[in-house]
């Protein structure tokens, strides 16, 4: 039973932990750099509504 | 230029690239000193070229202050100066953490670490310089100065010094030509990565740059002076 549940997360998690789990780090990478740049993008929208009163 | 959006987009792109590409791309074994530690090439090294060419622009801006006493030339200048010494902050940690790990120490004395450590102290004094300085246009006409020459102490202190002794860092004595021009010490494949890199960077400097710009014209603007 427990072997099955196992094989069965391995199987769920998939891309994940091949390769040494080097894809979920590019993963949280990624997702670091993506809110970075939203917020960033997010100020520089406040400014220009600044810049137009 | 300022508000444009297309670059904006690019540095997105080219960054996202650079975080997936560059954990997956195959890189050189060599030695096996490094192993996959040689993929903070694509992170740490483009912080010292986005510093670089930052620094490079906030010297432009000096020299056009003083031939025009535009404050506004001032205002760019300050702003650039002030996201290439973020990147060179970064590029410093980041060597100290790689070195940590890589040379046994954060650090060693390298010559390039300790030529890197001058050259953000001299650009350090350009903010104390500022922060001292009240009357605005003394104080954009004495920091343009010091500006030209803080620049030109990182002909000495990053490129010419560390490359007459022995450094750990490529490009030292004995090692063949200037890694900062002869590309072709790098695997083409690292290269895919790295100069895209090192773009999406600065454009993000720059981004940043541009947005310190903006807010210090709208406080001029509000304070009557321009």
């Amino acid at each position: 039973m427990i072997q099955l549940l196992e094989t069965q997360i391995a199987s769920n998690e998939g891309i994940m932990v091949q390769s040494g789990k080097i894809y979920l780090v590019m993963t949280i990478v990624s997702i670091i750099l993506i809110g970075l740049f939203i917020y960033v993008a997010s100020i520089d929208k406040k400014i220009t509504q600044l810049e137009k009163k | 230029m300022l508000r444009a959006k297309w670059w904006k987009v690019l540095s997105f792109v080219l960054l996202l690239y650079t975080c997936t590409y560059g954990f997956l791309v195959k890189v050189p074994r060599l030695d096996d000193r490094m192993k996959e530690s040689i993929r903070n090439f694509f992170f740490h090294v483009p912080m010292w070229f986005g510093m670089m060419i930052l620094l490079f622009v906030s010297l432009v801006y000096a020299i056009k202050y003083l031939k025009s006493g535009d404050l506004v030339h001032d205002v760019y200048s300050f702003a650039f100066a002030s996201m290439g010494l973020v990147f060179g902050t970064l590029g410093i940690i980041t060597g100290a953490v790689w070195a940590n790990y890589q040379w046994g120490s954060p650090w060693v004395g390298d010559p390039k670490q300790n030529g890197a450590a001058i050259a953000l102290l001299i650009y350090f004094a350009y903010f104390v310089l500022r922060g001292s300085l009240l009357d605005i246009e003394k104080r954009a006409r004495l920091s343009a100065v010091y500006n030209i020459f803080s620049f030109f102490m990182l002909f000495p202190t990053l490129w010419i010094l560390p490359r007459l002794t022995e450094s750990l860092h490529p490009g030292g004595q004995g090692s063949d030509g200037n890694p900062g021009i002869n590309g072709k010490d790098m695997s083409s494949n690292m290269r895919t990565v790295f100069y895209p890199a090192v773009i999406g960077w600065t454009l993000l400097g720059v981004w940043i740059s541009t947005i310190r710009i903006r807010i210090q014209l709208l406080q001029l603007k509000k304070d009557g002076l321009l």
